[in-house]
């Protein structure tokens, strides 16, 4: 039992790292989308002078800060779900089931996986994006269209760092169950509301 | 066999898996038990498609708009400036809390963060000044719903990304709604204040005294014109425009109130980002799941369901109006939108009923209902905020909810209540 509640343990810590950098890349992705858009704005107006690539690059941002960011939100229960059944269940009865959920979840993800290495690895990722080019020599002379691959990463991306909170909150209820909560490290921030546009 | 989606969509749900996997598990173990494990891989493109959107991406915006004024302390203003206006009315308070929310609505596009900013103040202040705490919390959560009916809206970028309509035709239909239901909420706490002495108001502002209040709230009230205005005289794209409330809210909070440091930035990007990566997310989900019930015939079906029923669109619209607050009860306000809307829109236009009224009438009942359990978001962050039970505070709000269902009737029935002002820009006929 030790050996399981390091490992739920040590799955905890290296998500924390991992979510942690996302959430920072995401704030940074975040932070870029406003300053290209307001570029946008600005060169349309007081330039005068319509830049191709703001809107691509602020969905190419967009894309990668949801998929960087949404995990943390499912890790720290963010995502919305009715609890009134579970919480009528008997302890024993409702962990059972939230485990039997997490690993409906857990198959889901796993399955996209799949999916999002295909479609990243496949034909789509191949094509280039529109707008979007970056400099491969160190004198800038030499530029390379983005391919779509790098845009579709972010789903791919996502979903790794999804399933990895998934098993990690299986593994978390699945002890929980056996032994009781104690001993199993608190999540930091948890029960945050999610779900905004609401 | 496919048609089963949405009953095991229900199931899950009701179990409680998250919606956003609800939506796709559901689908997704069907395609495979029909043998078109192929058409697995199409919901991971929806997905990503779905989110792949220039104008979706307002809605991180106007998140990250709400927070940082909300980090700069402009709840509190806010505040303070409605109860230099209404303070004074028996029952101050609870008018207050009303009067905060329209205002608010005219910054945040979303009810659930008015709770979160504006209850954290006004409940507490309503409980020291004697009001049953369920009842502070019930008009909390019963006046943030028009949030996102005041423009701007998360929930109305939504419903014009799936329907093609035009934001900013939107947006100006929510606006007579969106007060009408704040009117009406503030005629009922009237009714209820001489029925049930509810405490005291506070002392009538003096003149210096409102003027300093609206002062103080004048900058960050000054957002919806410069949104409003923005979009209606062509100047900017609903997204342009929320990104430039993004630099406004940024630069009277960091510079003009100097309520925002530089030291605060990293968090607020970091709140606005996590919760519009779940709304996005859902919205992809949504998107995936609405193609599954394409391919099932759904839309066709329940529109065969519908008109079977009655072909009179008065009736019909009654009818529209239960099922979605039913649906409301279930499904949060989004996914709900991206689902229902390609079926029930349609169904109006050919009954001759404008989709700007029709969007609206969607909109508003699905805002409202937030409010009901099992999935009402807005409990739920009424919950948060002040500590009480969601099915305390759904008892609660039931007067408020039936005052709404009765303006949603008047909304349905009135098309001019949501027509006039788009009518008036020309966005309608």
């Amino acid at each position: 039992m030790t050996a399981f509640l390091a490992i739920c343990n040590g799955l905890g810590l290296i998500n924390g790292a991992l979510l942690a950098l996302g959430r920072w890349i995401g704030a940074v992705c975040l932070g870029l989308m406003v300053v290209v858009i307001l570029a946008q704005v600005f060169f349309r107006y007081a330039l005068n002078n319509a830049l191709p690539w703001p809107e691509e690059a602020s969905r190419f941002l967009m894309l990668w800060s949801t998929g960087l960011m949404a995990p943390t939100a499912f890790r720290r229960g963010g995502f919305v779900a009715i609890d009134m059944v579970i919480r009528l269940l008997p302890r024993a009865v409702a962990t059972g089931l939230s485990v039997f959920l997490m690993a409906v979840t857990i198959l889901a993800l796993w399955i996209a996986l799949g999916i999002g290495w295909s479609e990243v690895t496949g034909l789509g990722g191949r094509f280039e994006t529109d707008s979007l080019r970056v400099p491969v020599s160190l004198d800038l002379s030499v530029w390379m269209k983005v391919p779509k691959a790098w845009m579709m990463a972010s789903l791919l991306v996502g979903v790794a760092l999804l399933l990895l909170v998934a098993v990690e909150l299986a593994l978390r209820n699945l002890y929980a169950l056996i032994r009781g909560p104690a001993g199993l490290r608190n999540i930091p921030e948890t029960v945050m509301l999610g779900s905004g546009a609401e | 066999m496919l048609s089963f989606f949405l009953p095991l969509f229900l199931v899950f749900l009701m179990l409680g898996l998250p919606v956003v996997f609800g939506l796709l598990a559901a689908p997704a173990i069907l395609l495979w038990l029909n043998g078109q494990e192929r058409d697995i891989v199409l919901l991971y493109r929806n997905v990503y498609e779905g989110m792949n959107s220039f104008p979706l991406m307002a809605i991180p915006f106007f998140m990250l708009a709400g927070e940082l004024m909300n980090r700069g302390g402009i709840s509190a203003r806010i505040v303070g400036f409605a109860q230099a206006m209404v303070g004074h009315f028996r029952g101050g308070l609870a008018q207050v809390n009303v009067v905060d929310s329209m205002l608010f609505a005219g910054i945040s596009g979303s009810a659930v963060a008015d709770v979160s900013a504006l209850g954290s103040i006004i409940i507490p202040q309503m409980e020291k000044k004697g009001y049953p705490k369920p009842f502070a919390a019930a008009i909390t959560a019963a006046s943030a719903i028009i949030g996102p009916i005041i423009p701007p809206s998360g929930i109305m970028i939504i419903y014009a990304y799936v329907m093609g309509e035009s934001v900013a035709a939107l947006f100006l239909a929510g606006i007579v709604p969106g007060i009408l239901i704040g009117v009406a909420l503030m005629i009922t706490i009237k009714l209820m204040a001489d029925r049930y002495k509810l405490p005291e108001a506070l002392p009538r502002a003096t003149w210096g005294e409102a003027g300093q209040a609206a002062g103080a709230a004048f900058w960050p009230l000054m957002t919806p014109v410069l949104l409003m205005g923005g979009i209606l005289s062509g100047v900017f794209t609903p997204t342009e425009a929320a990104a430039v409330a993004v630099g406004y809210s940024f630069f009277i909070s960091l510079f003009v109130l100097k309520t925002l440091t530089f030291r605060d930035i990293p968090g607020v990007l970091t709140r606005a980002g996590i919760t519009s990566s779940v709304v996005m997310l859902l919205v992809g989900a949504a998107m995936a799941f609405k193609t599954v019930a394409a391919l099932a015939h759904t839309p066709e079906l329940l529109a065969a369901t519908l008109l079977g029923i009655t072909e009179n669109p008065l009736l019909l619209l009654l009818l529209v109006n239960l099922l979605l607050f039913i649906v409301g009860m279930f499904l949060d306000a989004g996914p709900a939108i991206i689902i229902l809307g390609p079926i029930l829109g349609p169904i109006f236009a050919s009954m001759g009923v404008d989709p700007v009224h029709f969007a609206i009438v969607m909109v508003v009942n699905l805002t409202v209902g937030l409010l009901t359990p099992p999935m009402g978001l807005v409990l739920f962050a009424t919950s948060a905020v002040s500590g009480l039970r969601v099915e305390t505070i759904a008892r609660a709000v039931l007067p408020f909810l039936a005052v709404e269902f009765l303006v949603i009737l008047l909304i349905t029935y009135v098309p001019a209540i949501a027509l006039t002002l788009p009518r008036l820009a020309g966005f309608v006929d």
